[in-house]
């Protein structure tokens, strides 16, 4: 399940008013999620959640739940 | 005395020639793959003994190729499999770090031997002003290719995304797949491994799309690159300053049609034949020269290496240098096509190929934002005007990029643009038509079919999955007849032109 907190960042990140982001949503999918782009959303995720990913953590993800999954683990949650 | 003498001639033909590989689009190849699927289809309930075969005639596939070197995928398969199995079998992340710094030592150094050892003396030489002389050095053909579907099953271990494979038969199978040993697709072993345990099931429509590939690969391959490659496009480049610009130009415009239909033709042939073991492969080329963007080139373009890179080079790198923002994707860029040149081949065009895809993605990184910004100035943001723009400019400077590619001079770039620009001569045209019309002919039909609908591809494909399997053969039999007519026909006299 993706938070909101999560699902807006990525949003705002992209300039989308809505996208419907699941668990096994992957980046081609998403408009403007390009390879270029990633690393933006990876870098506005990390300055929201205030935290700090290892790249290792960042390139095993397959998906947007294991995004989440990260920031949870990263946040405590 | 008769049959000595052809039992002499059939092994001198099986046995291992350096000059004449067993690619796909010779008819030996086509011989013994019938007989091989034969004996394939024969075995097809006994899984071990259909395995076994299947690696037997890849190795033979590659032996013939390249001799004794057909130990270098062996022990590629060896140290990779076990080096796979230890990092999945580490706990220590450190230890998974080293081993995946090993392997990546081990790999680089084999094809950096093989294929780099003289390039990088040639370099000493000239930067020392001495005279080095080049060493004998075979290069094992296909190992870029081979190294780099072992490094990705490697990283994909490392990364925790893959469990390494529990036999060294289907890894070996793996590394030696006949159909894409050669020139790939760089297929991933997390999509490939799970295959070989399953039952060979082949469809259809899998039927119809293999007649359908190997088919339309032929006729990439033999009809329309061999023969304009041969027939015009070497021939100008030879000598581009005794040609006009409108003739060079041509050239360019014959030399992309003929690296695109060599290579895709090649790789649609690999898919096929995999089609027809039971084994699918992943696609390879999606009508590159419809990009509307570099970017959106490498998305269509030797996708399985495109999508290497990406993922086991470009993000890395960007990701470990992201505090540097923008500039960390420049960085990414030009690292990643700096390597993606020097993986074609060892030479500077090539690196200069790569440098200059690199240079353009990163330029337009700067000029994303003020250029969407002129298209909605304009008003023709997301109108077909806009993309038909965009596919001209796209194409023109991919055409460079490979003027440069094929070029080991730059004096050869040069000339040939210089005669473009300053020397065209539009009139000479009509008498290139109507010396040259076959060459004409295929250039044109070449670039008709690949701008037309996707969807053609796919009703053609249709209606031969729809033939009964004589049918099918029949199809396929003419196909191989117009390709042997091409093959066997003289060089065609060419004209030169005076002015």
């Amino acid at each position: 399940m993706i938070s909101p907190e999560l699902k807006k960042v990525i949003l705002s990140e992209l300039d989308l008013d809505d996208f419907d982001l699941q668990d096994t949503t992957i980046a081609p999918e998403v408009p403007g999620w390009d390879s270029l782009n990633h690393v933006n959303i990876i870098l506005a995720v990390e300055k929201f959640f205030n935290v700090k990913f290892k790249s290792y953590e960042v390139l095993r993800l397959k998906n947007v739940g294991d995004l989440q999954t990260l920031v949870n683990s990263k946040t405590g949650k | 005395m008769f049959s000595s003498f052809s039992i002499e001639k059939i092994f001198s033909l099986l046995k291992y020639d350096q000059n004449d590989p067993l690619i796909f689009s010779t008819s030996l190849f086509l011989i013994l793959f019938f007989v091989f699927l034969v004996f394939y289809n024969l075995l097809g309930k006994n899984k071990n003994a259909r395995i076994f075969l299947l690696i037997v005639f890849s190795f033979y596939f590659y032996y013939k190729s390249a001799g004794v070197y057909f130990l270098v995928p062996i022990a590629s398969a060896v140290v990779n499999f076990y080096i796979g199995k230890w990092i999945s079998a580490n706990e220590k992340f450190l230890y998974k770090r080293l081993l995946l710094f090993l392997a990546l030592v081990v790999n680089i150094a084999l094809l950096g031997y093989f294929k780099y050892t003289n390039f990088i003396l040639q370099i000493i030489g000239d930067i020392s002003g001495g005279q080095v002389t080049p060493l004998a050095i075979f290069l094992p053909i296909g190992i870029s290719f081979y190294t780099f579907k072992a490094l990705n099953y490697i990283f994909d271990i490392y990364y925790d995304t893959l469990k390494p494979s529990a036999s060294l038969r289907d890894f070996s199978l793996y590394i030696f797949f006949f159909p894409n040993i050669l020139m790939g697709p760089i297929d991933r072993a997390a999509d490939f491994l799970p295959q070989i345990e399953r039952e060979p099931f082949i469809s259809k429509e899998d039927i119809g799309r293999a007649v359908f590939l190997i088919s339309l690969g032929l006729i990439k391959k033999v009809v329309i690159a061999d023969y304009i490659g041969l027939n015009f496009v070497d021939r100008i480049f030879d000598f581009p300053l005794r040609y006009t610009g409108v003739e060079n130009l041509l050239a360019v415009y014959g030399y992309i049609l003929q690296i695109y239909c060599d290579f895709s033709g090649y790789t649609d042939m690999a898919i096929g034949v995999a089609l027809l073991t039971g084994f699918k492969l992943m696609d390879n080329f999606n009508y590159p020269f419809k990009a509307t963007s570099i970017a959106d080139f490498w998305r269509r373009w030797h996708i399985s290496l495109s999508k290497w890179l990406l993922d086991y080079l470009f993000k890395p790198v960007q990701i470990s240098s992201r505090g540097l923002k923008i500039f960390g994707n420049v960085l990414a860029l030009v690292v990643t096509f700096f390597v993606c040149g020097l993986w074609h081949g060892a030479g500077w065009n090539f690196i200069l190929w790569g440098v200059f895809h690199g240079t353009l993605m990163s330029i337009s990184l700067f000029f994303k934002k003020p250029k969407e910004r002129l298209y909605k100035f304009l008003k023709i943001h997301d109108t077909k005007f806009l993309k038909f723009l965009q596919t001209v400019i796209t194409f023109h400077l991919v055409a460079v990029s490979f003027l440069i590619f094929r070029s080991h001079e730059m004096q050869n770039v040069t000339d040939t643009l210089s005669q473009i620009f300053n020397f065209f001569h539009a009139e000479v045209f009509v008498q290139f038509a109507e010396k040259l019309p076959l060459i004409l002919g295929l250039i044109t039909v070449g670039y008709f079919f690949h701008f037309m609908p996707a969807s053609l591809g796919q009703r053609i494909q249709k209606i031969i999955t729809s033939m009964p399997l004589p049918a099918k053969v029949l199809f396929l039999v003419i196909v191989i007849w117009l390709a042997a007519q091409f093959k066997s026909a003289d060089i065609q006299p060419f004209i030169y032109f005076q002015f």
